[in-house]
């Protein structure tokens, strides 16, 4: 900082005349600058730099964001559904992910029911931020279409794409309704993609937002009708 | 925790000469108390430096250094990247900004003899910042990668080919390719955005370095050194810290920040001088622009290459004028030698360099001037005057600054320059030297939109109904042949205010997302076999060739068998395009009417009575009539050209509105700057 801001009497040739009065005294320096109106104009003048310099980096961090290319091509997906066999998957791109559909048979739902032991969050209250918030129940799907499960196929564990294994698959497990393994790690989750107990893999399978534009068709990345993507 | 913070900072000074370079370059550096404004601009091209620095690094980001990508990526940017348009006109317009402050600092330097001992190293290696930045500056208009980018590095590269002996081969290195093409863009990518910052930071560094060596000069041009007090101080300096940098140069930076904001924000073309229109088309290396000409900073050197028509003995044209433009430059060198005058700046030199300074001035704003306009007879032989001026004001310096009489120069500073009317006689003199030649040399002929005036078109972006009905004739009748391929749906439904449904519904095609680029589906091999040349895309047609062509252009179609189409332009002659809204204006016919001149006026003939034209005015044929009027046609055309301008840079009118905040911000913050410098120069003067 400049000296001149600071009262500088050491060096003063001049002593304070116990006549001047206290106000003087804070505000004049020896050399008569005016330090409380110096030190006014200096702080506001930082002030409002500071301002400019918060705006200026506006433009260079806004520019960071997704672009518009970025954004259309990570636009929702709509997908129909009316051909899904149950126990079946279907898989779709969206924002260069695999997102898997299942729509899931009244014995495959019953049985997802009765592994609420043997998965690790059966409520996914543990990581909700896996899923919206309609999603966070033990069968991971929305109210208006309970056999339909949809969720991001990328292990939890360190990003793999998992493989469906239906019901008849060989597994060691001693119940088995169907659910997906990754080849990685050998993680495996049920057909609520919730992560069974005892595999590296931490939380559920990650939910993303959807809605259904019609009984058929399945919009993938917007939670409703018109919602902020 | 203070006694913490001051350990910690003499350990870091015991370390590394903080406090040590603080005080040389800082605080204890003195500089001359009577600096006045012609002293800012080596901060501001520091500070224009830093601005290219970040904003190219921040380009980089999203270009594409390719000839297959270059080009889109820009109009990517400009588009798609959040902020992206903003960021690259502070790039194009800081490259124009660098070359303003930089020739009136070196105008500066002329002045007040800043080049004299003991400063000559200071010149030079100010000088050798000015030739790497001409050749960031060349390298960096090539890669937009449009039209005028690319017949622009053909000519310079070409230019190396008047070498005699090597010449071909140099250019054929250089290439890289037996044409400029992309491989050509990529090696000047590498060296624009690499090789050259890296010296011209270097040599800026060296720049400082050696005038903080030997010390600023003054507009006196008295050394301070020469007169100091008991404790070695200059009588005349003062700390630059604070002094100068932040107080003083705060108060130039926020100007010139006001008026480079309003370039940014509100034209940043600057009326084509910044960014040419002919730019606005991608390379095409079979045809080149109608009128080329560089950007304004290269335009003196310019007109000197062409004013060099002739050859001497053995010497032909093309290397002479080669050779008279490095030596234009090169001479720059040697000037610290070529001043022989006993005092060093304007104010106590004689007349005679006074005179001779402002004539220079004003043969470099000519020259410059000239090198933008197309050749006439006149302007060459004005363009020969002028480069003949300006090597005879370097070769007869040291004549006349060795005999002429020089007034006294005082022992200490003064406050107080030349008077008043001297300094603005100057102006005035420099102003009219420039400009009574130039208006001698005469103006363009030419019309502006082909064969015919163009008619008056004024742009309103913000009226959304007519965007909105220009959408829905762009849609209806030019979207089958023509693509706006930069410009995405959405975007323009945002900014048009259209729902996105509707927009999906009416204008989106159905194998397409809102979020695409519009496309169309027309091949460029089925629009040549259809109409003989692939109808353009049209998202930059307007900054192309001016909203004011494309208005008269759509107006202007006339019925004529002999071609293909059946229909001909009068502002597009024999264009391949069919009259597409013949079923709104109707067909309409030559007919004989007033001949008009440049200026709109009536041309007489030979007898003194007006001219007739052949096509001076289009009638009604009555083959096919319009469905209507002549002003509901006019209106759709404006709405459409209105949208065509819309589409050719859609950040236009939000940056406006954004710039009107930043220029009242910048403003507000001037006052306080003002106060505070005030506050602390109360003493000094």
């Amino acid at each position: 900082m400049p000296s001149e801001l600071l009262p500088n009497f050491a060096n003063s040739p001049r002593t304070i005349s116990i006549y001047r009065c206290n106000w003087e005294k804070d505000v004049m320096s020896n050399d008569g600058v005016n330090v409380q109106r110096r030190r006014f104009l200096t702080v506001s003048t930082t002030v409002v730099g500071a301002v400019g310099v918060v705006g200026a980096a506006v433009p260079f961090i806004g520019s960071w964001n997704p672009s518009a290319k970025a954004e259309a091509a990570g636009a929702p997906v709509k997908v129909n559904i009316a051909n899904l066999e149950p126990d079946s998957m279907l898989s779709v791109e969206w924002r260069g992910f695999p997102i898997f559909i299942v729509r899931r048979s009244e014995q495959t739902l019953e049985g997802i029911r009765k592994l609420t032991g043997q998965v690790a969050d059966p409520e996914s209250t543990e990581y909700p931020d896996q899923q919206p918030a309609y999603a966070q129940n033990p069968i991971r799907a929305r109210d208006e279409h309970p056999q339909i499960m949809v969720f991001k196929a990328i292990c939890t564990h360190l990003g793999c794409v998992p493989q469906y294994w239906d019901v008849n698959h060989p597994t060691d497990r001693d119940e088995w309704y169907g659910g997906f393994f990754c080849p990685c790690h050998g993680s495996m989750f049920d057909m609520a993609g919730r992560v069974f107990k005892g595999v590296p893999a931490p939380s559920n399978l990650e939910v993303p937002p959807y809605y259904y534009e019609s009984d058929s068709v399945l919009v993938i990345g917007l939670d409703s009708e018109g919602a902020a993507a | 925790m203070t006694k913490w913070l001051s350990d910690f900072w003499v350990w870091i000074d015991d370390r590394l000469p903080v406090q040590r370079a603080w005080d040389t370059h800082m605080a204890k550096y003195y500089a001359p108390k009577n600096f006045n404004f012609w002293y800012i601009f080596g901060v501001l091209s520091l500070l224009v430096l830093v601005n290219q620095l970040l904003t190219g690094v921040w380009l980089t980001m999203n270009y594409v250094p390719t000839s297959e990508g270059a080009f889109a990526s820009v109009e990517y940017i400009m588009r798609d990247v959040p902020y992206g348009d903003i960021l690259r006109y502070m790039h194009s317009t800081g490259a124009s900004a660098f070359f303003v402050v930089v020739y009136l600092h070196m105008f500066r330097g002329l002045m007040y003899g800043s080049y004299r001992a003991p400063r000559e190293l200071l010149w030079i290696f100010g000088m050798a910042i000015y030739v790497a930045l001409m050749a960031e500056a060349f390298l960096g208009y090539i890669l937009p990668w449009g039209n005028m980018s690319y017949w622009g590095a053909q000519v310079i590269v070409s230019l190396f080919g008047a070498i005699p002996g090597i010449g071909e081969g140099l250019v054929q290195w250089i290439r890289g390719d037996y044409l400029i093409s992309g491989i050509t863009l990529n090696r000047f990518f590498a060296l624009h955005v690499v090789a050259l910052p890296i010296v011209l930071i270097l040599l800026v560094f060296l720049h400082i370095l050696a005038l903080h060596e030997v010390g600023s000069n003054n507009p006196d041009g008295v050394e301070i050194k020469k007169n100091k007090d008991e404790n070695g101080i200059p009588k005349d300096g003062i700390p630059f810290f604070p002094y100068y940098l932040p107080m003083h140069d705060l108060v130039g930076v926020i100007v010139f920040l006001f008026a480079f904001c309003f370039i940014v924000f509100f034209t940043p073309e600057m009326g084509g001088f910044f960014i040419e229109y002919a730019n606005f088309e991608p390379a095409n290396n079979l045809k080149t622009p109608e009128h080329i000409a560089p950007v304004w900073y290269f335009t003196p050197f310019y007109s000197m290459l062409r004013a060099i028509n002739f050859d001497i003995g053995p010497l032909n044209s093309k290397f002479l004028g080669f050779m008279v433009m490095a030596a234009a430059i090169a001479i720059l060198f040697v000037l610290p030698w070529l001043d022989r005058s006993k005092v060093k700046s304007i104010r106590y030199k004689g007349w005679f360099s006074r005179i001779a300074l402002m004539v220079f001035a004003a043969a470099f704003i000519i020259l410059g001037v000239l090198g933008v306009k197309a050749p006439t007879e006149g302007r060459t032989a004005l363009a020969q005057f002028c480069t003949l001026l300006y090597f005879a004001y370097f070769i007869g310096m040291p004549f006349w600054t060795s005999r002429e009489k020089t007034f006294p120069e005082p022992e200490r500073l003064r406050m107080k320059g030349l008077p008043l009317w001297m300094t603005l006689g100057g102006l005035v003199l420099v102003a009219v030297l420039s400009f009574v030649p130039l208006k001698a040399v005469g103006a363009e002929s030419a019309f502006d939109c082909g064969t015919i005036p163009c008619e008056d078109f004024k742009a309103d972006l913000s009226n959304k109904e007519s965007l909105q009905r220009g959408a829905k004739w762009f849609d209806n009748y030019c979207y089958a042949c023509h693509s706006l391929k930069y410009s995405r749906y959405k975007r323009v439904a945002e900014d048009l205010g259209i729902p996105p449904e509707i927009m999906t519904e009416a204008i989106v095609p159905d194998a397409k997302k809102i979020g695409d680029l519009m496309t169309n589906a027309m091949t460029r091999e089925d629009g040549a076999a259809w109409f003989g040349t692939p109808p353009p895309d049209l998202s930059l047609e307007t900054r192309l060739r001016s909203p004011e062509w494309v208005y008269t252009y759509l107006l202007n179609f006339y019925k004529d068998e002999a071609r293909p189409v059946g229909v001909n332009n009068r502002v597009f002659e024999n264009v391949g395009m069919p009259h597409v809204m013949v079923e709104l204006q109707g067909l309409l016919e030559c007919a004989p009417g007033t001949k008009v001149g440049a200026h709109g006026e009536a041309v007489l003939d030979n007898s003194g009575e007006e001219a007739v034209d052949f096509c001076g005015e289009l009638v009604p044929t009555g083959e096919v009539t319009g469905s209507m009027t002549e002003e509901e046609f006019q209106q759709a055309v404006y709405d459409l050209v209105n949208y065509l301008e819309y589409v050719s840079d859609p950040g236009a009118e939000e940056r406006k509105n954004t710039g009107v905040y930043i220029l009242l911000f910048l403003a507000a913050f001037l006052v306080f700057a003002i106060l505070l410098d005030r506050e602390y120069w109360r003493d000094i003067h």
